[in-house]
């Protein structure tokens, strides 16, 4: 799951060298979202996920639009903190209109737990990979197959040259900021039934989804999703052998380990050295 | 001209200033400082809604000290401790309270007992249970409590599991707080006075999502009853987690998961869970609590016993308010340490709501009940209801 966030980074960083820092509060407004039309609204789950989707990709176009293009040409890293700002403010409007309270998100994957191999899983749980890693494979079909994915690329390998050869980079960048949210606002909706919905819920997510980002490697798609895995492996097996409390202390000082190591990232090619 | 009308406006002003007093005196503003949002503000609800009763009942017979009507002031301490000090504060000094009335967070409550002492209020509990809370070695103490204390439940708690389930190794699930710390300090001392050890203790921290870690290293350690101290969202999280591990296995909670929306978190998982309470609005009611029970259908709209939420802050509220304004009675002013010192030496009885009231406090003992007056309850069909 963290995966499936953490490759949001991955698309808009590949495009642009930007990245999103507010992914874990799009991940709460689409589990809100699909809240408000599924739960309250008492509108099909289908109809739900599609008001989701399309308003996470509204939402990744407005960071990009307020958030980065201002700051993106004149090569300022100011979109670090204005995509952190704009995050907050969303959290807050989501206190505001929802409420600060966490609410159940009923799923019939999460009423009762299934049994493999002695150990108890909710079907949603099982569910999350499985659309995971759909989501990654129509993301690299959307890349290599259609035109817009392939202006993505061609950005992504070098947005200088592929302005010269007539492709609005600015549209790209854009798309790639929606997309990116739309991978998180889906992210939201799966975990909406097993974390309960309230506006602090995504924070974490979007801190930890960094994390596995950078143990794979910013530029990887390949090597986050393996490391989405390992960091979610390694959470569960030191929870379980270690202590609860060494969970977090163990998976942040990875990623430190990882800075020092390969910085670079599991998957991510280790840069030329400019000398 | 100019001059003229200042003048007179200013005549004015002074005559409806001197005037006001003769026909209505200054109301005695008393303070409710509780989470009234986040995961547990059903709980501050609930108080609000007890205090509101009582104090529509004594405003209905005139107020207090001659004629003076009480007026509720709220502050949200979100559950936080510096919120919770900054309020106590604004309480106090801005709204010049009488008396505040607590929330259910020990670790805000803990906060705040420093505050109480420096401005001279009297504060009373409605909620939290921290052990230390009124036990907080001040004296005089300003801190009171109409409410359970941490020892006095975990007595109650490990009787229940001794003798009632008959169990002797039990698992402690605690919250990483200084709540969590009160209880693992009482349930063991409890248990320790029956020879039993728990086979295990564990831990978790506010919004964590999965308790299975904790859940299957107490199972492996073979306990069987689980003693489970969380507010409603980690408490839900631990139920969920327990159906997750498939461990069938009795839980006795305290009360933390009776104060947000832990039926709804949780569903069917909720039923069997049993926990402390110190009143139910279930059963045969006293006058008291036939008046609360129309109170709260005509003012809030409550069908029936099954609908109040969070019951035990309303109670306790209900009971906090009238022994407050006896003291302020008694005091005969509203100053904060005539009133604490009146709280303590309180000489008319009360007959409450969760029982009748003689000398609730003494300069030793700030709780007002004590595990004789706790009962046991379950959750059915989302509904807390007292255990048969």
């Amino acid at each position: 799951m963290y995966g499936l966030v953490a490759l949001g980074y991955h698309v808009t960083w590949a495009t642009s060298r930007t990245l999103n820092f507010s992914q874990g509060h799009v991940v709460m407004v689409g589990a809100v979202v699909a809240y408000a039309v599924h739960v309250a609204a008492g509108w099909p789950l289908v109809i739900a996920l599609g008001v989701t989707v399309i308003a996470s990709a509204a939402f990744g176009l407005v960071v990009e639009r307020v958030a980065v293009r201002p700051f993106f040409r004149t090569g300022s890293p100011v979109w670090l903190l204005s995509t952190i700002a704009l995050g907050i403010i969303v959290e807050n409007v989501a206190m505001l209109t929802f409420g600060k309270d966490a609410r159940a998100f009923p799923s019939t994957l999460a009423l009762k737990p299934v049994f493999v191999l002695g150990a108890g899983v909710y079907p949603q749980e099982l569910l999350l990979p499985v659309v995971g890693v759909a989501l990654m494979g129509a993301t690299q079909l959307f890349y290599h197959r259609t035109f817009y994915g392939r202006q993505l690329k061609a950005v992504a390998w070098d947005s200088e040259a592929a302005g010269l050869m007539g492709i609005d980079v600015p549209r790209a960048v854009a798309v790639a900021y929606a997309l990116s949210a739309v991978l998180a606002g889906v992210a939201g909706v799966l975990l909406a039934p097993l974390l309960n919905v309230s506006p602090t819920m995504g924070t974490l997510i979007g801190l930890k989804a960094f994390a596995v980002a950078i143990i794979g490697g910013l530029g990887s798609a390949a090597g986050i999703v393996v490391a989405g895995f390992l960091y979610g492996l390694v959470e569960a097996l030191v929870a379980g052998y270690v202590s609860t409390g060494a969970r977090e202390i163990v998976g942040f000082a990875v990623v430190i380990a990882m800075l020092v190591v390969r910085p670079w990232g599991l998957g991510g090619a280790r840069p030329a050295r400019r000398v | 001209m100019k001059r003229g009308w200042f003048t007179l406006l200013a005549i004015v002003g002074v005559a409806a200033l001197a005037g006001a007093p003769a026909a209505q005196q200054a109301p005695i503003k008393v303070g409710l400082a509780a989470a009234v949002s986040g995961g547990s503000a059903a709980s501050g609800e609930a108080i609000k809604r007890g205090l509101s009763i009582a104090i529509d009942e004594v405003n209905a017979r005139g107020g207090l000290l001659g004629g003076r009507k009480l007026e509720l002031v709220v502050r949200d301490d979100e559950g936080n401790p510096q919120k919770g000090v900054t309020i106590a504060r604004e309480l106090v000094e801005r709204e010049k309270v009488a008396a505040v009335f607590g929330g259910l967070h020990t670790t805000v409550a803990l906060a705040q007992v420093p505050v109480w002492h420096e401005l001279a209020t009297p504060y009373v509990g409605t909620w939290a249970a921290g052990t230390n809370i009124t036990r907080n070695g001040k004296k005089p103490n300003f801190v009171f409590r109409v409410s359970a204390n941490d020892d006095e439940v975990d007595k109650f708690l490990v009787r229940y599991a001794a003798e009632q389930l008959k169990r002797g190794k039990p698992g402690l699930l605690l919250e990483n707080t200084a709540w969590g710390q009160s209880n693992e300090a009482g349930l063991t001392k409890w248990f320790g006075e029956r020879g039993v050890k728990a086979v295990g203790i564990e831990k978790f921290n506010w919004n964590d999502p999965d308790m299975s870690p904790q859940l299957l290293r107490l199972k492996q350690g073979g306990a069987d009853v689980v003693m489970l101290v969380a507010n409603a969202p980690e408490g839900a999280q631990v139920v969920k987690s327990k159906a997750k591990v498939g461990w069938e296995v009795p839980i006795v909670s305290h009360w933390g998961i009776s104060g947000g929306r832990f039926a709804e978190l949780t569903g069917e998982l909720s039923e069997g869970v049993v926990f402390v309470q110190t009143y139910s609005f279930f059963g045969r009611q006293n006058a008291r609590g036939e008046a609360v029970l129309k109170a709260l259908r005509d003012k809030y709209g409550v069908k029936g016993p099954e609908d109040v939420t969070a019951p035990v802050g309303t109670a306790n509220a209900y009971d906090a308010l009238h022994l407050v304004a006896l003291a302020i009675e008694q005091a005969k002013s509203a100053e904060g340490a005539r009133v604490r010192d009146a709280l303590e030496e309180l000489k008319a009885e009360y007959a409450g709501l969760i029982k009748s009231y003689k000398r609730p406090f003494t300069s030793e003992q700030h709780d007002a009940l004590t595990e004789r007056d706790y009962i046991m309850v379950v959750w059915k069909g989302g509904k807390i209801v007292p255990v048969p």
